[in-house]
């Protein structure tokens, strides 16, 4: 028997331990194959790099993010995330400027980019093969259609919260089981079945549920080819593959959403309990991207997928004049997965199977908001009143008003295209990035500026090379940030448009730098504005975050 | 103008009693409140090995400690965290893990006596500023906590009394909460918490001028969210699953009697603050293992009640 190293007595708060594997389910979600991952990689048809060794060694820098947050998490649980590390590290103000934009205000352009993939994913196959034509071809293309669709995704999140998180982890798993089904099932019938049977179900069934003309196999390749379809599955130089990552990363940058620790901390396997469950939800999510994908090119093949693909977005960017064959239904390739059959009862019942995987995740777009909202009203930089909770709900009303009022006017900007703000997808990663280059510095200085707490913590003993693990793992998180940001927003290569592009080829995106300056010039009023207001109070914000001297 | 400081749930962090000390000068404030659970939860022990050094296992990691700073470092390592070290030979290690009892009088022993120590630092450092300093022990502070608050000169034992906070503002305290799954010290149902309550708040008083130090929150005011555990006290849902766990008891005294501000703790995770009808209550939450002291800083006003609030993490 091992001698004892620890007694403890009963007290509040002294838990055993967590699943890992509830853990994983929530990082999962978060970096969602099914949403994000086909929606953002069915615009990617215009690289030069291949998709599957992009996901890969983004994947595997993206591990050093996890351990950038698994550590923080560890040094500082319970503390309210970002906001409260890098207000701690950096300073009060750098902390609420880069948590509200990052954990809040960017969230509008999130709501029209959800409300996009439950459109492709649920309304338009759903109704397409319940034989609801019409209805099917108006959410898929309806400027109208898509802004309604954006309210049902605020009235859906409401709903969730107003549920309570304890409903919806349990949604979540739900969720999580019947997605992967229907993934499962989605990834049997692409093994089983070859591409004659593919190109002869997509005949029969998008004539059938979407109007599209005879020959629609060979016209979207045809199609695909005018828009300029390259992105290869496999292949291409490094820098190529690098170039891709920019935009994957609007997918696979979130393992680390929603992490958390509670109950007290009791030593290193609370620190590997958090660093699995978000490590293996990535490596989990990657393997199962590349599985499917490899899939998708035996039966469909990759060819026609990404020619498919570029037919549709270049005709919903503008860039062609042309409409694709399938009209304004997007190539979800679970839907042409499942065209190789003609059972609509088995087509339905496995496409409301994978929209599960909206449905368990959706939650996450206002959920980590409204928690920021609420730490900037009890730091008194936002009034009181946006912390309430509605008592016959327990709904937080104002918080969530903050989010879906402005969420919606971003929606309909995006919807109707106003400025061109349709071209703003990836910023919607971008400002999220800076914020995480915020943490990420924080816990780069964290094991020098915040000696007592880190030695204390149950990560002072990894080290690499005598350096602190969580140093290592920062510095190569942020050397991987600075180099998306330089991209995005300097656009050397012509490839993001959401910049000021340095090549005379490139976009320069007004709209977009406007929106994000906007955004962060309103998190700098709101913070100077409160600090003013409260002194008038005598209230000193300075104070908030001050630490106080021990001896 | 009364400007008070309220922390709570130190768990045993000297770190923190003595940031909870210096708040008074730090915040320029009149009175210091400290809301329960002062108690650590943890004993560490230091072996001492046949070649005279030591080890010790500090968050599931082992350490050998070569020379008598190497043990002083880790004592102040192991106290930062609201944990108690103690040295110890294998023998005596031995000892302690065949008798239960043993471990839990020496708990007893080295809480009461890192208490003595508190309240000695406690009055060295209020001794002549003017400022003072109610605690009031909380759920997870034995009985005996009482007693060793009682000897010091400048620390006031709240528990169950109505004090004084200054412009005519009065407090009234309790560390009892309702039942925990851990069976702590001062844990009672809802109907005798409520009469217990009931019995402590003075009547025929302004409620506008009285503050409620109630240990433990409010049900359902977001105060007292606190992850889901199982029979075997672990979390579900990786601790996504939050749970009101606060007291209906509490909750209907200040629906009841609307006094101007409720102060509490017992939830870690439920810093924050909520309008019950006229009250406005905050939880100041805990950070006790990291050193850092969370905390509620507030001007009393005679003519406007609450001037000003502000939650700090010092």
């Amino acid at each position: 028997m091992s001698e004892s190293t620890l007694f403890l007595r009963k007290a509040t708060g002294l838990v055993r331990s967590w699943s890992v594997f509830d853990a994983f389910i929530y990082a999962f979600f978060s970096i969602n194959l099914v949403t994000l991952g086909f929606y953002i990689i069915s615009q990617m048809y215009f690289f030069e790099g291949g998709l599957i060794p992009a996901l890969v060694i983004s994947g595997i820098i993206i591990l050093a993010e996890v351990v950038v947050y698994a550590g923080l998490i560890a040094v500082m649980p319970r503390a309210g995330g970002d906001y409260v590390w890098q207000s701690r590290i950096l300073g009060g103000g750098l902390g609420f400027v880069l948590a509200v934009t990052g954990w809040w205000f960017i969230l509008w352009l999130w709501t029209p980019l959800y409300a996009d993939m439950l459109r492709h994913i649920f309304f338009v196959p759903l109704l397409g093969v319940l034989s609801l034509k019409d209805a099917a071809l108006w959410f898929a293309g309806d400027a109208n259609a898509f802004f309604l669709v954006c309210v049902l995704t605020a009235v859906f999140v409401t709903i969730i919260i107003a549920l309570g998180m304890k409903t919806y982890a349990r949604m979540q798993k739900f969720c999580f089981w019947v997605g992967n089904a229907g993934l499962l099932v989605v990834c049997l019938f692409l093994l089983l079945s070859n591409n004659d049977a593919f190109r002869a179900g997509l005949e029969a069934n998008a004539t059938k549920y979407f109007g599209a003309p005879p020959g629609v196999y060979e016209a979207t390749l045809a199609a695909g080819e005018a828009a300029g379809a390259i992105t290869p599955l496999m292949g291409g130089s490094l820098t190529a593959i690098f170039l891709a990552m920019p935009y994957l990363v609007f997918f696979n940058l979130w393992p680390n959403w929603g992490a958390t620790l509670y109950g007290e901390v009791k030593g290193a396997d609370d620190f590997r309990r958090n660093l699995q469950g978000m490590a293996w939800a990535l490596i989990a999510t990657t393997l199962l991207g590349v599985i499917f994908f490899l899939l998708v090119n035996k039966t469909i093949t990759w060819d026609f997928y990404t020619k498919a693909n570029a037919a549709y977005w270049s005709y919903r960017w503008g860039f062609s004049e042309s409409a694709p064959p399938m009209g304004s239904v997007w190539p979800y390739p679970a839907m042409l997965a499942m065209f190789v059959t003609t059972n609509p009862f088995l087509q339905f019942v496995v496409l409301l199977a994978m929209s599960m995987w909206f449905f368990g995740w959706a939650g996450t777009v206002f959920l980590s908001s409204t928690r920021v909202i609420f730490a900037a009203a009890f730091d008194r930089l936002l009034p009181e009143a946006v912390a309430t909770i509605e008592p016959r709900t327990r709904t937080p009303i104002w918080a969530l008003a903050l989010m879906i009022v402005p969420g919606l006017i971003v929606s309909a900007l995006y919807v109707y295209n106003v400025a061109n703000f349709a071209s703003l997808t990836l910023a919607s990663t971008l400002v999220i990035a800076v914020t995480y280059l915020g943490s990420t510095v924080a816990a780069i200085l964290l094991p020098y500026t915040k000696k007592d707490l880190y030695e204390a913590s149950p990560i002072a003993k990894y080290k690499v090379a005598g350096v602190p693990l969580i140093t290592v793992a920062g510095v190569i998180f942020a050397l991987f940030l600075v180099f998306l940001l330089y991209q995005w927003l300097l656009d050397p290569n012509a490839l993001y448009g959401i910049g000021y592009s340095i090549n005379e080829n490139g976009y320069k995106n007004g709209t977009s730098l406007v929106f994000m300056g906007v955004m962060y010039l309103l998190a700098v009023i709101i913070y100077v504005g409160a600090k003013m207001y409260r002194k008038n109070q005598g209230v000193d914000l300075d104070l908030v975050y001050k630490e106080i001297p021990v001896e | 103008m009364t400007r008070l400081f309220f922390a709570t749930d130190v768990h045993g962090s000297e770190i923190c009693w003595k940031k909870f000390l210096n708040a008074g000068k730090f915040y320029n404030v009149d009175v210091l409140i400290l809301g329960g659970d002062m108690t650590g939860k943890a004993l560490v022990p230091i072996t001492q090995l046949p070649d005279g050094r030591y080890k010790a296992t500090l968050l599931q990691q082992q350490f050998l400690l070569n020379t008598e700073d190497e043990v002083r470092d880790m004592e102040r390592r192991v106290g930062s965290r609201g944990y108690y070290p103690f040295r110890v030979t294998p023998e005596q290690l031995a000892e302690f893990e065949a008798d239960p009892a043993k471990v839990d009088a020496f708990f007893h022993q080295q809480m009461l006596s890192v208490l003595e120590k508190w309240m000695g630092l406690a009055d060295e450092k209020l001794n002549g500023s003017g400022k003072r300093c109610y605690v009031c022990p909380g759920n997870d502070d034995s009985p005996e906590t009482d007693e060793a608050v009682l000897r010091s000169k400048h620390v006031q034992l709240a528990e169950g009394k109505v004090v004084e906070l200054g412009d005519g503002f009065q407090m009234v305290s309790t560390g009892w909460a309702n039942i925990t799954p851990w069976k702590t010290y001062r844990e009672l149902s809802e109907p005798e918490l409520a009469a217990k309550l009931e019995a402590m708040i003075p009547k025929g008083v302004d409620m506008r001028k009285m503050v409620f130090n109630f240990h433990c929150p409010p049900y359902g005011s977001n105060l007292d969210e606190a992850p889901e555990i199982d029979a075997d006290l672990n979390v579900k849902e990786a601790g996504r699953a939050l749970i009101p766990v606060g007291s209906t008891a509490v909750r209907d005294m200040i629906m009841k009697y609307q006094p101007l501000l409720s102060l509490h703790g017992h939830i870690h995770e439920g810093k924050g603050t909520a309008r019950l009808g006229k009250t406005l209550s905050i939880n100041a939450g805990s950070l006790y293992e990291q050193g850092v002291l969370q905390g509620a800083l507030v001007e009393l006003d005679a003519r406007k009640g609450i001037k000003s609030y502000t939650l700090t993490t010092g």
